[in-house]
């Protein structure tokens, strides 16, 4: 469905991409991981074009777009199908939970309000927010604040979700309540494409691992394939890492 | 000089101090219709490094903050029509450049000095903005005007209010120094008055306090617009 081709892209004189190939069927989970630098959060926002690659295509369906070059025509068309969740979540400050959620549709979509406000309130129940239709980001606590970025994404029906580390700026007891409403969203068969550091969602939910390192991608499989039987000396050095010494993986 | 104050003229001299607050009220609000779209513009200029205009802004806004405002009001007052005199020849207008209203230059002075405040004012107010919200508009399918209409500029604003404040009452008291191209606003009409009978003591006070209820009434419309703006953040005491 989305297929990410050979992403280059360098900052000044760093490279932090170095020709990444994805390629994303419908309904997948994949996962990346990947020490912090190896370019996995870079690689997100070349495929949503908040950064320009500096080389690199996605192809979309019948979109076949390079990513360094690409009009601006080109990538309203391609951000109608992809949504975003941030780690630092970028609610609309000046904007109530429900119109968060009922921007893109209205504004960006051409959705009728009403229906933007049904459609809104449905993505709002499914995260457990019913209650903070009218609460502004600043009165959510921050567990809350990233269920309401996530309720935007869902709410815009797109083909893909991607997800920038979307807890690593959450205090640890507030990890769950999203990892939660991540493995429901991803249960009912949204295809997503997530950057993180919970090696039990990776386990639990995805159906795809990829492992970066470096600005490549090292190593990519199931993952019963990369926990379990990692081929890589850097995949095996990263897990042995990051892994708490009771992890176990079984199906 | 030994009977104290004329408190007839101190009450009569605020009346005419009074009368002149339409016309400073005038000027500021001309000027500010212009500094304060024309000053956003070139806000963004300067934000997003857009080349030539950005330097343009920077260099405007060192000239216009590195002089005196009576110094500009001398400047326009005496070049402008020098050079409306001789273009009046050489096209054979009719119309002499001394009869021109001195408003015209209050507006122009004031406005090219407001707009050079309120440059630093939204620049440094959407810089406060965190580019995360415009990023996030822009995954959500917003086109940049919409997410600066829509998400930057109405939080940019409340940042922004109370300068846009303080820049509104200088440049109401900066219009005082209109009086020097007799302009007929509050400074000027009380001290007419004092001439007669030297009662300037009087007329300072009249123009002290004409300014200071007119500026803190546009401070406390300003506050209640600032509440009104800021609904979506935490009440802070």
């Amino acid at each position: 469905m989305l297929e990410i081709k050979d992403v280059y892209k360098s900052f000044g004189k760093t490279e932090i991409l170095k020709g990444v190939d994805v390629t994303i069927d419908k309904g997948d989970v994949v996962v990346i991981l990947g020490p912090s630098g190896s370019g996995k959060t870079t690689l997100l926002r070349c495929i949503n074009f908040l950064e320009k690659a500096d080389q690199g295509r996605a192809v979309f369906g019948d979109i076949d777009v390079n990513l360094g070059t690409a009009t601006k025509k080109q990538i309203h068309q391609i951000r109608q199908k992809i949504a975003f969740v941030f780690q630092s979540n970028n609610l609309f400050n000046n904007k109530t939970a429900l119109e968060n959620v009922t921007e893109g549709l209205v504004i960006g979509r051409k959705v009728p309000k009403e229906e933007a406000v049904k459609i809104g309130k449905k993505a709002l129940d499914k995260v457990g927010l019913t209650d903070k239709y009218d609460a502004y980001p600043s009165e959510l606590s921050g567990g809350q604040q990233q269920r309401v970025g996530i309720a935007r994404a869902v709410a815009l029906n797109p083909d893909i979700i991607l997800f920038d580390e979307p807890t690593s700026a959450l205090d640890p007891e507030l990890v769950g309540e999203v990892l939660t409403v991540m493995k429901n969203i991803a249960r009912e068969g949204t295809t997503m494409l997530v950057v993180t550091h919970e090696m039990d969602f990776a386990k639990d939910v995805a159906n795809k691992v990829i492992f970066m390192d470096g600005g490549v991608i090292v190593e990519e499989g199931t993952p019963h394939e990369i926990f379990v039987n990692p081929k890589e000396e850097r995949t095996q050095k990263f897990l042995k890492r990051v892994l708490p010494e009771d992890f176990t993986y079984h199906i | 000089m030994s009977e104290g104050l004329n408190y007839k003229f101190l009450v009569d001299t605020f009346f005419i101090a009074l009368s002149g607050v339409p016309i400073t009220l005038f000027i500021t609000v001309v000027a500010l219709l212009f500094a304060l779209p024309l000053g956003f513009l070139l806000a963004l200029t300067r934000i997003n490094r857009i080349p030539v205009l950005h330097r343009f802004a920077q260099v405007y806004v060192s000239f216009v903050r590195g002089t005196p405002i009576i110094i500009q009001i001398f400047i326009v007052y005496s070049s402008v029509p020098l050079l409306l005199s001789s273009l009046f020849t050489k096209f054979n207008i009719g119309m002499n450049v001394y009869d021109v209203n001195p408003i015209w230059y209050a507006f122009i002075v004031f406005s090219f000095n407001t707009t050079a405040v309120l440059i630093e004012v939204f620049r440094s107010a959407l810089s406060t903005v965190n580019r995360g919200q415009l990023e996030a508009a822009q995954s959500v399918g917003l086109t940049d005007v919409q997410a600066y209409r829509r998400i930057i500029i109405p939080q940019a604003l409340v940042v922004a209010m109370p300068n846009i404040c303080t820049a509104t009452v200088n440049l109401i008291k900066a219009t005082s120094l209109g009086y020097a191209m007799s302009l007929q606003e509050i400074t000027l009409k009380a001290k007419v008055a004092a001439n007669v009978g030297y009662n300037y003591v009087e007329a300072y006070i009249d123009i002290f306090l004409v300014y200071l209820l007119l500026c803190s009434a546009v401070e406390y419309a300003f506050k209640l617009y600032e509440k009104r703006l800021s609904k979506y953040k935490p009440s802070v005491v």
